[in-house]
């Protein structure tokens, strides 16, 4: 159980660091087990969801302290359930969210607040949602992708109502699925590069490092109970990561919470109470 | 006639640009087919590599704090994943010291699953302290002299929802109390459980006013239920929450592997109800109302954490997370009442406290602060702005405040070349 809050830290920070600035108090609306936050560099907002309250908050980007949330989406018409995570398009001013109960990507106004409708929403047994738990959007290439519980699928950003995937990532070759509990996706629109977070997981109540750390291909190797996987915009199938950052005693991976920092270079990754940055370019080229 | 001019200049462009991109293989005409035959048997690249930076605090913090004032020890729950779980013991006490203090005995490793241990209850008649995990929601009891690697004594999986906050030993009537953030329930076992034991009733529904549910505490002489809320509320229907497989309620609490009851979209029911105490009937089964709540601006209450009574007064205290106090109330307080004590103010060394107890053989009062790293002691009936007794603290004063929990995701923030992290 932790305190809710947010914890801001310099990009350049390391080892028991100072927070510079922590988002925490009551009449922040946070609840503990906030499993997403957005970021909307372009207007200067960050997106938390709480699943006890079921809700949106949007705070200022620099908010600090005891700070209220300048907008909250709550209530009746928003369909909200456990909302675990939040996606913001800062281009076309939308905000999304994977519902995992009930097997939709519901879409709003992120400059909306209070009870409002889903501008649209995505359900259906065509759209293979099976509890989705993370939704990224990009909105340079027209592109939405979701972290099924066992599969990887990309719609057209604009997707509504019961549309079949435009691709879809899963098997064995991908390392993505149940047995790994892919849990965290990030896009990268200037390389065209999907990245997903992964922590394999045994049966419930055992612990990841308990899990088995082999996979038939070999690929996730070195005691990898988490990997990191990079695939290629038009990638669909049973189709190995283009690139893999495995969890072993060097990459010590902390977790399957990403962020991305392209300019430079950096791939960040958080877990179990730490926060680890890697370098590496190698995503980040916009050609390949 | 400029806007057309305009409208006709921007689509020229616009086509010129697509013709670009689906020339260099970018656009949507690379279709799926011609992706599988260049990928079928690619070889990933490996970029394993050590991290060039890592954000980690290595101190323990405390939790929960249980007293065995019998034996003179003091048992506290760190949950903090960088420094590695444990239950942390140590002498009531000692010399009053501002250095690290190294606790007497730990628990802690593989073998204890305390995965992270956020409640604590002890048995000093059966000599068995009980840890809930707010990950798993497992219930485990290990032996009261334990130490190291060992694994529990007993464990309780079942039918038990995920995520435990606190958990209470009413001595009395011999059943443990647990409280359950997601699903908004209590939920009573007889102490003596096995396995997969059936909880002998639960209290959960629209009716309790349970909200966020965190702290515990049960008075076996009064038949009451004392448990703090947080306030963040949604409807919850009896039952939700236990593991039942695909007869689960809702999917939620399943984890991997099993799909579960898809849920209709359906309108929200969410809230922010504020923090409360809510006072139950010991007794009390499925969708039962409370007794009474302790609720509104004069509480003071702020994201009420650790819950206690004293057994002397009868005061109901509460570790006041929000605004780094502990607030005293008269033993009947109902509705909006005004705390009749409170402690408070930066000689009081409370940052974020979480944990709170009474040591009713020395007449003191112990408070877990999470975020600087202490375990304060102070008079029973303390009071304001003082200085504790004596402190335990697992880092030095100096050190960083405790801020990253188990965080659940992580953010770039461009603007301010920032990291975040919410727990």
């Amino acid at each position: 159980m932790s305190q809710p809050r947010i914890s801001a830290y310099a990009g350049s920070a390391d080892g028991n660091a100072q927070p510079t600035r922590v988002i925490q108090g009551p009449k922040t609306l946070q609840a503990r087990t906030s499993h997403y936050i957005a970021v909307d560099a372009v207007h200067d907002e960050l997106a938390v969801p709480n699943p006890f309250a079921q809700a949106i908050l949007i705070f200022r980007g620099g908010a600090n302290g005891n700070e209220a949330p300048v907008r909250v989406i709550q209530g009746p018409k928003t369909l909200l359930t456990a909302v675990d995570n939040v996606a913001v398009d800062p281009l076309h001013r939308e905000l999304l969210t994977a519902s995992f109960p009930t097997d939709s990507i519901l879409v709003f106004r992120s400059d909306a607040g209070g009870d409002v409708e889903p501008i649209r929403i995505l359900h259906g047994p065509k759209t293979q949602l099976d509890r989705p738990i993370r939704v990224e959007v990009d909105p340079i290439n027209n592109l939405m992708a979701v972290m099924n519980d066992h599969a990887l699928l990309v719609f057209n950003r604009t997707d509504s109502g019961d549309v079949a995937p435009k691709w879809i990532i899963a098997g064995p070759k991908t390392g993505i699925g149940t047995r790994f509990g892919t849990r965290d996706l990030k896009l990268f629109p200037e390389g065209r590069k999907i990245i997903a977070g992964a922590s394999i997981r045994g049966p419930r109540g055992t612990r990841s490092r308990e899990a088995s750390n082999d996979d038939e291909e070999g690929f996730f190797r070195g005691g990898g109970q988490r990997f990191i996987g990079v695939w290629k915009y038009g990638d669909n199938g049973d189709v190995a990561p283009w690139a893999v950052l495995n969890a072993t005693p060097i990459t010590k991976i902390p977790g399957s919470r990403m962020a991305l920092n392209p300019e430079g270079g950096d791939l960040v990754i958080g877990g179990d109470g730490r926060v680890a940055v890697y370098h590496l370019p190698e995503i980040f080229q916009k050609t390949d | 006639m400029g806007v057309p001019e305009r409208f006709w200049r921007v689509m020229v462009g616009t086509l010129l640009l697509a013709a670009v991109w689906i020339q260099f293989g970018y656009g949507p005409g690379v279709t799926a087919a011609q992706q599988r035959s260049n990928t079928s048997d690619r070889r990933p690249m490996v970029l394993d590599r050590a991290p060039a930076r890592m954000i980690a605090d290595p101190n323990p913090v405390f939790r929960a704090v249980v007293l065995d004032a019998e034996h003179g020890e003091v048992f506290m729950a760190n949950d903090k994943e960088s420094a590695g779980t444990s239950v942390l013991v140590y002498p009531t006490q000692f010399p009053p010291t501002n250095r690290i203090l190294e606790p007497r005995r730990r628990i802690a490793g593989p073998k204890t699953d305390l995965g992270m241990v956020c409640g604590l209850a002890l048995s000093i008649e059966h000599g068995e302290l009980y840890s809930v995990s707010g990950e798993t929601g497992t219930l485990n009891v290990y032996p009261l002299d334990s130490t190291g690697n060992v694994g529990p004594r007993r464990r309780l999986r079942g039918v038990m929802p995920r995520a435990s906050a606190g958990v209470f030993l009413d001595v009395k009537n011999d059943e443990l109390f647990i409280t359950t953030e997601h699903v908004n329930r209590i939920s009573v076992y007889p102490r003596t459980f096995q396995e997969d034991q059936e909880p002998l009733r639960f209290i959960q529904g629209p009716a309790t006013g349970l909200g966020d549910p965190h702290g515990i505490y049960i008075d076996g002489t009064t038949n009451e239920i004392f448990v703090s809320n947080h306030g963040n509320w949604r409807e919850t229907q009896p039952g939700e929450g236990e593991v039942r497989g695909p007869d689960s309620l809702t999917r939620t609490s399943l984890g991997y592997n099993v799909p579960g009851r898809v849920v209709p979209l359906v309108p929200s029911t969410g809230q922010f109800l504020g923090p409360s105490i809510t006072v139950h009937s010991r007794t009390a089964t499925g969708n039962a109302a409370p007794l009474r709540i302790i609720h509104g601006p004069h509480t003071q209450l702020s994201l009420p954490d650790g819950i206690y009574r004293d057994p002397v007064s009868g005061e109901l205290i509460v570790a006041n997370t929000g605004d780094d106090s502990v607030l005293f109330f008269a033993k009947d307080a109902a509705g909006d009442a005004t705390p009749v004590r409170v402690l408070k103010g930066p000689a009081t060394k409370m940052k974020g406290p979480v944990g709170t107890s009474i040591d009713a053989k020395r007449n003191e009062l112990w408070v877990a602060s999470w975020d600087s790293h202490v375990a304060a002691v102070f008079p029973r009936m303390a009071n304001g702005n003082i200085a504790p007794l004596r402190v335990i603290r697992t880092a030095s004063e100096n050190a960083p405040l405790a801020s990253m929990g188990r965080i659940g995701a992580v953010a770039y923030d461009p603007k301010r070349k920032e990291i975040l992290a919410p727990n």
